[in-house]
């Protein structure tokens, strides 16, 4: 089946795998809403991990509002995922750019076609096959705005997205309608029977006249119905684990917010969201964005770096992948010519991030 | 997932079954929190009669493990002690009836839910390095209160905690009383008093020296 009769795509992309042996280690990175600092945390986390000894690829997903490479300091990209999108390059390896931060690499979003920005169905599939294919210990996918199905259908490619929130009422709701529609997809691509499927289509219309209005009302039809499809839809829910950021944080209130959060997924959607942690807001990350250089590259000791190391060690140590690229030496003394603004300080020590990594063990 | 009228009382309240009494109180009022009417987590996603039935469950909950009687009667009620899988058992009983548990089915493993509290951010502090203004303001975080919540306690004004996280040593009293004030501050975030003070006013006695010297040329 290419699409059916809603024009939905997911029906045969490959199953999520959130952990290939030898493969890169796909994370995708979303939000619902724009402006909450999804691109300034991808960055950051990149250069992070990239800081940690880990070969990692940056990739903007967002052909309508590219800005990855600014956030890293790589001027006007000459090669992106528009000339994937475009068909005028198969390779995704070739679009791969060098960034000023060792270990770094980006694939850009700039200059999409302005007619048909969005890669077509078959585009995508290819896309998300080639990502798993990248040379590189960690690809963190920087996923634009909304819950458009391109957008979802990246998310999907892993089964612990990260999804960053900032604590404002439009950006918290937003996030569970994102969560939800990855989670309703999720879930339709699970089930097997065309019936079943049906019903969970029907469901993620908010107002379906069946009255299915929350996760467990949908399981208790679909037990009612199919019980071998109830116990996939149970497996599907414990699978699916978002893993949530909030991004400039002011107060302990706002800290809280993710325990909330993740309070709300577990009663309301039965999904278990991990609370990865909190960023701070900081000063500095207006001037490290004028810098165009990563917080945790140009301000290591301020707040917001550690708490985004803090983040970025919290993935590393939840996977097996191991680090293959090269230490970079301490502290990194050496900033990129091309990064450099006039009034931009002198690099501050590296932080003790590093000496934290933990040896990779098996994933549980 | 259970519905909430099938999870036990630890589960409403997102708490371990071994949960001290001052663990309950603090998963309690996160609770209601996260489920008061106006909560930024939850009024996009509930209705209202949604939420003033988790609160009432959650309430109802409270009253039953703060009471150290009624706590054993229902902890004996829910056969806790016998062991983890009594309670998967029972998940699956409501689940489908009389089917083996899921787990066993699919051969996965059931996520264990780490019921980490703000703590958990513990690790956000390796321990080491100079106590400075950024670092009580981490902890303090972590810990989950505001400026006023340390004011209440410690009877500071809120300017001068503020003062401190900021490092504005011109907008604190003399030495003496910012000494007094760290030492508050540090306890009620339940810090080594000893070293957060040393290490502070270091910082304080440096800024001021170099502001003298600044004066006096």
């Amino acid at each position: 089946m290419i699409s059916n009769e809603h024009g939905d795509t997911t029906e045969n992309f490959e199953p999520p795998v959130s952990d290939q042996p030898g493969g890169a280690r796909l994370i995708p990175i979303g939000g619902g809403k724009g402006g909450v600092g999804k691109s300034f945390v991808v960055a950051n986390l990149a250069a992070a991990l990239a800081r940690a000894g880990y070969r990692v690829v940056a990739v903007d997903g967002d052909l309508e509002g590219a800005n990855l490479h600014t956030c890293l300091g790589v001027p006007k990209p000459k090669t992106s995922l528009a000339d994937f999108v475009a068909h005028r390059e198969d390779d995704l390896q070739k679009l791969v750019l060098p960034t000023p931060i060792t270990n770094l690499q980006l694939i850009a979003a700039t200059d999409g076609n302005l007619a048909s920005p969005q890669p077509s169905h078959s585009r995508r599939v290819r896309l998300t096959r080639e990502l798993r294919k990248l040379s590189a210990d960690f690809v963190l996918l920087d996923l634009g705005a909304g819950t458009h199905s391109a957008v979802m259908d990246y998310f999907m490619i892993g089964h612990d997205g990260v999804v960053v929130i900032a604590p404002e009422p439009t950006s918290v709701e937003n996030a569970y309608a994102f969560i939800r529609a990855a989670f309703y997809r999720r879930l339709r691509l699970a089930m097997v029977s065309h019936d079943v499927r049906k019903i969970v289509t029907t469901a993620m219309d908010q107002r379906n006249e069946r009255g299915i209005r929350t996760p467990l009302h949908l399981l208790k039809e679909i037990q009612s119905l199919d019980s071998a499809e109830g116990t996939r839809f149970v497996a599907t829910m414990q699978a699916f684990r978002p893993r949530i950021i909030i991004n400039d944080v002011r107060t302990a209130e706002d800290v809280k917010l993710g325990f909330s959060i993740r309070s709300v997924c577990h009663k309301y959607f039965g999904i278990e969201a991990d609370y990865l942690g909190y960023v701070n807001h900081e000063d500095k990350a207006r001037l490290s964005l004028r810098a165009r250089r990563p917080i945790v590259d140009l301000y290591p000791r301020s707040d917001a770096a550690i708490y985004l190391s803090r983040i970025a060690h919290k993935l590393s140590a939840t996977s097996s992948v191991v680090a293959t690229g090269v230490r970079p030496a301490e502290p990194n003394t050496a900033p990129p010519p091309q990064a450099q603004s006039p009034r931009a300080p002198s690099p501050e020590s590296a932080p003790n991030f590093r000496s934290q990594r933990p040896n990779p063990g098996p994933r549980s | 997932m259970k519905p909430l009228f099938d999870q036990d009382h630890y589960e409403v309240l997102e708490t371990r079954r071994d949960a001290a009494p001052d663990d309950i109180e603090r998963s309690y009022r996160m609770a209601l929190a996260t489920y008061a009417e106006d909560s930024l987590a939850g009024y996009s996603v509930f209705s209202e009669g949604d939420t003033s039935a988790i609160r009432e469950r959650i309430e109802v909950a409270y009253r039953v493990l703060m009471d150290e009687e009624s706590r054993r009667a229902y902890d004996d009620s829910i056969g806790f002690g016998a062991s983890d899988d009594l309670l998967e058992a029972s998940f699956d009983a409501v689940m489908s009836g009389d089917s083996p548990p899921v787990s066993q089915l699919l051969n996965i493993e059931e996520p264990k839910r780490e019921l980490e509290s703000i703590a958990a951010f513990e690790d956000v502090d390796d321990g080491s390095g100079d106590f400075d203004g950024a670092r009580l303001r981490r902890f303090r975080l972590r810990c989950g209160m505001e400026l006023e919540d340390i004011s209440r306690i410690t009877k500071i004004n809120n300017s001068y905690l503020s003062a401190i996280e900021e490092e504005r040593f011109a907008d604190l009293p003399s030495k003496v009383y910012v000494r007094g004030f760290v030492t508050a501050f540090a306890s009620t975030l339940g810090l080594d008093t000893k070293a957060v003070v040393t290490s502070y006013m270091k910082l304080h006695d440096e800024s001021q020296e170099s502001h003298r010297k600044s004066r006096f040329f």
